[in-house]
Formats: C-alpha cells, sequence, structure tokens
C-alpha cells in the first residue's frame, strides 16, 4: 500500500491522539468530584449558606491554583435541610451518583450522627463541623472534625466565666439534644471540678419560642452568670428575651448566637452584659490571611462571614494540601489527615488526635458598648 | 411573686396567640366540617404580611397593620374559592390531605419569597417596660392579651348580635336548613375562611415582635392550637379560648415549676388524657349530641 505524504501525516496524528481518547486520560483530567451535604434550605440553612459559600470559594481559589496537581476539583453539594434522614439520603445520593473522593458533613452533629454509618461503609475521608463529642467517640477513622468539639466550647465557656466573669453562682440554660445536653454536662462537671457547681440546669426544645419559664427559673435560683448552648435563631431569640425580662446577669453564650444571622436579629442593646466563646474572631486586625478573607468573602456574597464557613473554607484547603501530597487514595488521605499536627488554616491550628478531633483553639468576644461589632477579649487553648 | 406575675403574663400573651389560632380552627371547622392543618401557615403568613407591609414597604404603623389584615382576608376567600370549593365535596380525608399539602406549599412559597432568614418584626410598643408589682413586663405581652380580649368580644358581638354572625351560625348548626331559611350559605361559608384568616393575621402580627418572623413557625402554632381545640372542646368557641389560654399557661408555668425539659410532654400529655377520659372536651359537646 502507498501511503501520500498527507495520508502519512494524518495517521500519525492519528496514532498521537489516539491515548487521548482513552477513558484513562479523560479520567485522569476529569475534575475530582468533593461532595458536600449541607443545609442550603429550611431552618438550618441560616448557618448552612455559610458553608456553601465557602466551599465554592475554596473551590474557586484551589482551582485557581492550579487544582490538585493539574486537576481541578468541583464540589457537588446535595441539600440536608433540618432533617436527620434528608442529611442520610444526600449522602448516599452523592456516594452512589457522584462519587465523591472526599466528603463534607453539615456541621449538625444529629445530622452527622445519622450519616456516620455510611460514611463507614463508603470509606471516604470525610470532615464535618458538628461539635457532638460523641460523634468522634464513636471512633470512625474516616471522620474528622473541623471545629472545636463541644466538651472544647464547654471548657472555653467555664473558663470565662470563672476567669473573666468571677462567678459564684453559675446557671446552665441548654438546647435540648446532642450539643447541648452534651455541651451542658461538661460545663456542669467543669464548674463542679473549679468548686462553683452550678445553681440550675434548664433545657429547651428546638422548636420553643418562648424562654421565660427557664430564663427566670435560673433568676430565681440565684444564677450570677449564665452559661447558654444555642443554636443561631434560638440563641438571638433568647438573648432578646433576657433582655425582655429584665435580667441583669451576665450571659455567656457558645458561637451560634453571634454568627452574622444571629447578629442580625439583635438590636445593639441586646448585646449588653454578653460574651460569646466563638470558634474564631472573625475581624481584619487578626492577620492579612483572616483580613483578605473577611473582605473577599463580603465582596462576593454581600454578607459577613461567620466562623462556621470558615472551618469549611480551611478544610477544604487542608484537603487540597494532603490530596497534593498523596492523591485521591482514600486509605492514603484519610492516614495522612490523621497525622497532620500544627497545619495553619485561617480560623486555627489543625492537628488531629486519635478521635479525629483538630481543633482546640478558641475565642472569647463582647460586642463593643453600643455596637454590634464584636472584640476580642481573650483567646483560649483548650489542651 | 415578681416571677410568678412575669412568668403569668407570658403565659397568658403566647396562649392568646394560641386562642386565636384555635378559634380560626373552630370556626372553619364548625362552619365547614374540615380541620383545618393549615392553620399554623396562616399564622405564618399574617406574621409575614407584616414583614412585607412594614418592612419591605415601610408603611406606617396603623396602614401597615390594616392592609397586612386586608391582605390575609383576600387570602382567606381565595383559599375558599380555589381550595376549599373544589374540594367541598371529595371525602374528608382527602379535604385534610389537601389542608396539609396547601400548608406545605405555604411555607415554601414564604421560604421564596422571603428566604430563610428570619426577620425581626418590630412592635409599636418596642423596648416599652411596664412594673407590675416587681415583675417586668413587656408592653407589648400585655397589649397581647388586651387585642385578644378585644378582638373576641368582637367575635362575640359578631356572631350573637349581627345576622351575618346568626347566619354564620346557622350554617355551623345545620348547613341544609340554613339553606332552605335563605340563606346564602356559599357567601356564609366563604365569611368563615375569611374571618379565620383575619383572625390568624391579627395572631401573627402580635407574634412577629414575640418570636422572630421565620416560615418554620407556622408547624408549633398549629400543634398548639390543635390541643387547644381539644382540651377545650372542639367546635367550642369558649373552648378554643379556654384552651388556648390553658395551653400557653401550662407551657410556660410547668416548665418553670415542674421541668423545662418536660414541657411539651406535660401540655400534651393533658390533651392526651381529654382523649382518653373527656374526648368531647371542657366545652365540647359529645359528636353524637351535634347530630
Amino acid at each position: 500500500m502507498n501511503l501520500t505524504r498527507k495520508q502519512f501525516l494524518m495517521a500519525m496524528m492519528g496514532a498521537a491522539a489516539l491515548p487521548l481518547a482513552s477513558p484513562a486520560f479523560a479520567q485522569q483530567n476529569a475534575p475530582i468530584v468533593i461532595g458536600a451535604t449541607v443545609p442550603i434550605t429550611g431552618p438550618l440553612s441560616l448557618t448552612g449558606k455559610q458553608y456553601h459559600n465557602s466551599l465554592t470559594m475554596a473551590e474557586e481559589d484551589i482551582n485557581k491554583a492550579g487544582g490538585i496537581n493539574g486537576r481541578n476539583i468541583k464540589i457537588v453539594f446535595e441539600d440536608t435541610q433540618a432533617s436527620n434522614s434528608t442529611a442520610v439520603n444526600a449522602f448516599i445520593k452523592l456516594a452512589q451518583d457522584a462519587k465523591p473522593s472526599f466528603f463534607f458533613l453539615s456541621s449538625y452533629s444529629t445530622q452527622n450522627l445519622a450519616a456516620a454509618p455510611e460514611v463507614k461503609k463508603v470509606g471516604v475521608p470525610t470532615m464535618y463541623a458538628g461539635g457532638a463529642d460523641v460523634v468522634a467517640e464513636s471512633g470512625n477513622e474516616w471522620m474528622f472534625r473541623i471545629r472545636p468539639a463541644d466538651s472544647v466550647a464547654a471548657v472555653g465557656m467555664v473558663r470565662c466565666a470563672i476567669d473573666i466573669l468571677k462567678t459564684k453562682k453559675p446557671g446552665i440554660l441548654y438546647i435540648q439534644n446532642d450539643f447541648g445536653q452534651g455541651g451542658a454536662n461538661v460545663a456542669a462537671k467543669q464548674l463542679e471540678a473549679a468548686g462553683v457547681p452550678v445553681v440550675g440546669m434548664e433545657a429547651y426544645g428546638q422548636n420553643d419560642k418562648d424562654f421565660s419559664a427557664q430564663l427566670l427559673a435560673l433568676r430565681s435560683k440565684g444564677a450570677d452568670t449564665i452559661l447558654m448552648l444555642v443554636y443561631p435563631q434560638d440563641g438571638a431569640l433568647l438573648l432578646r428575651q433576657a433582655k425582655m425580662l429584665g435580667l441583669k446577669m451576665p450571659l455567656v453564650t457558645s458561637a451560634a448566637a453571634l454568627v452574622p444571622a444571629a447578629l442580625q436579629l439583635l438590636a445593639p442593646g441586646d448585646l449588653d452584659n454578653v460574651m460569646g466563646v466563638v470558634d474564631a474572631h472573625m475581624d481584619a486586625s487578626v492577620g492579612e490571611r483572616m483580613k483578605g478573607y473577611v473582605e473577599r468573602y463580603k465582596t462576593k456574597f454581600g454578607t459577613d462571614p461567620d466562623p462556621y464557613g470558615l472551618s469549611y473554607y480551611d478544610g477544604a484547603m487542608l484537603m487540597a494540601d494532603g490530596m497534593r501530597k498523596v492523591g485521591t487514595d482514600a486509605k492514603a488521605l484519610r492516614d495522612w489527615l490523621a497525622n497532620v499536627k500544627n497545619w495553619q488554616g485561617i480560623g486555627h491550628d489543625y492537628s488531629y488526635d486519635a478521635k479525629g478531633n483538630g481543633v482546640f483553639d478558641l475565642a472569647v468576644v463582647k460586642a463593643k458598648p453600643g455596637t454590634k461589632t464584636l472584640e476580642l477579649v481573650q483567646s483560649i487553648k483548650v489542651n | 411573686m415578681a416571677d410568678f406575675i412575669q412568668l403569668f403574663i407570658n403565659g397568658l400573651a403566647i396562649g392568646s396567640v394560641y386562642a386565636l389560632a384555635a378559634i380560626g380552627f373552630i370556626i372553619v371547622y364548625s362552619a365547614t366540617g374540615v380541620v383545618n392543618f393549615a392553620a399554623g401557615q396562616f399564622v405564618m403568613f399574617g406574621t409575614f404580611a407584616g414583614v412585607a407591609a412594614l418592612m419591605n414597604f415601610g408603611m406606617p404603623w396603623p396602614v401597615g397593620y390594616a392592609v397586612s389584615l386586608a391582605a390575609m382576608a383576600v387570602f382567606g376567600a381565595l383559599f375558599f374559592l380555589l381550595i376549599y370549593l373544589p374540594l367541598r365535596k371529595s371525602a374528608v380525608l382527602t379535604i385534610i390531605i389537601g389542608t396539609v399539602a396547601i400548608g406545605i406549599t405555604m411555607q415554601n412559597a414564604a421560604q421564596l419569597t422571603f428566604g430563610s432568614w428570619p426577620f425581626r418584626l418590630p412592635s409599636p410598643l418596642e423596648g416599652i417596660m411596664v412594673d407590675i408589682g416587681g415583675a417586668v413586663i413587656a408592653a407589648h405581652a400585655l397589649a397581647v392579651v388586651v387585642v385578644t380580649g378585644v378582638m373576641i368580644a368582637l367575635l362575640w358581638l359578631l356572631f350573637y348580635r349581627t345576622s351575618v354572625g346568626i347566619g354564620m351560625r346557622a350554617v355551623a348548626q345545620d348547613v341544609q336548613a340554613a339553606r332552605l331559611m335563605g340563606l346564602n350559605v356559599n357567601r356564609l361559608l366563604a365569611l368563615s375562611w375569611i374571618l379565620a384568616a383575619v383572625l390568624a393575621g391579627v395572631a401573627g402580627l402580635m407574634l412577629g415582635p414575640m418570636w422572630f418572623a421565620d416560615v418554620s413557625m407556622g408547624d408549633p402554632i398549629a400543634l398548639k392550637a390543635f390541643a387547644a381545640t381539644i382540651i377545650g372542646g372542639f367546635g367550642s368557641l369558649p373552648g378554643a379560648i379556654a384552651g388556648g389560654l390553658f395551653v400557653g399557661l401550662t407551657e410556660v408555668l410547668g416548665a418553670s415549676y415542674i421541668s423545662s425539659a418536660y414541657k411539651d410532654l406535660i401540655a400534651f400529655g393533658i390533651m392526651i388524657l381529654f382523649l382518653l377520659v373527656r374526648p368531647q372536651g371542657v366545652f365540647g359537646e359529645r359528636i353524637q349530641d351535634r347530630g
């Protein structure tokens, strides 16, 4: 067979291009899929939108920086709403359809607990932001926490009450779920150990809207400080009702009551005599990286960022770092994450322990008088 | 004592809102035989009508409230025309499921329109506190109790002193007889839905400043209003009022003096007790008596 020069060149080009059409090549250049199951609609979307936004921002930043050794990442979201069963279904759907190399779960412990058995079955490294200690205690080796555990937050609140507010008769008010009950028990034990036993512990349900009974009960028991373990919306309502009932004692709230979503419901006066133990102090004064994150987030989404969202951004950056170093093999990536020590995120230094807890630092903040601008009172490191 | 006064007035204020929602429940049930499971979402719509009028459009208080209640009246009429009328000849179960579906639709519609972030609906009495026997009471809570009292008085006048109200009672007693007497039954049924929607609007406007306005606020109200009607007596207007106040007071006083962890258990436990021991409630008539 005689070939013309043109036919020969065409044949050579075709041969050279053949590998590009193979499935292996296609897979090499396809984006790395990351699954994220977060509450995008419903009452929990108050904070869930922050996770969505910050993960979207992290995806852009990682891809702009060259992706994972040349491959882009693509985050696929599924909505968990405010339901544990929806959270589990969202995880299973993503695991079956998109087959992600990595997962992010929501910041709601009950959803994390519900999805944990499926995470174990799928066997893919997963980051979550729920605070309940019981999630880590279950010993799921694929799950890594990107926020302080509730026991860490409770210790921070106790230190704030004892060291800063010099409480002698603390009371505790908590939301009745794994987060609130677990944190309240830890705080009560810590206070007892410090020689200032609680004078009363009161609970409320997630759908409750009136807290006068609980607040007045703590006042009548002589509480000189109230520690509040709350979610955003009920936390804001609690702070407001405490003022309406004329309570004068200082209130120490967990982080959720001071996220932007909750702050927009409050007047400056509602924050008088309130201290918050938050994951991180989100202020430009913290440093250049924090300043850059805060300003870019505000410009991009038109709202203030919150520390929960920041932990997802940090988590995505940590994941990308791991993938660049050890690839996307699930076992290799899990092992790398388990050995992370002093990884410098924007919000925290991450060091993972044997149970997958990675964050042990907190910030005590309060509002500047007459404003809703938060200022740092003290940083806390819990061993 | 000061704590008790504070708790009592808070309980009364919340109970008043439950009572208004329960009255709306009863008016519709008595006239149409429909248990409206969207009643909680009616209250939520009332709150968001206030959010739209007062916050989004910046209307002054009296105008904003009037526009909100007018919007709720229109909503009640539309509900009658578009939901009740097409379903009225269906099986009761179909209508009940229909109201559940409409409730879900209303919640999602509110979320699409207003988003999932709650709003702080202001009160004209914002920040005003009243000292009663050493107890600090928000003026808004007192106003809720007073407004509910006025609404109940107006309802009594409507039902017992006007021909329209007497006609509505006649329709509630026996639709066929009312029709034979020459009453415009459809108009009176429409009025029942409108009245229920307006009452829910009043409840929503009063509730907004006490809670935050959020799209999921309707569910707990519906549950408590339902408990109130069971305890007070299904079909009884005084029962709805007494039941609402009882549930509100039980919730607040029970949480304070028994256990905050079991406050819902106390209210719903009493409701279950009534269902077992006295299903007609305190003021209600037995079903066979009604026939």
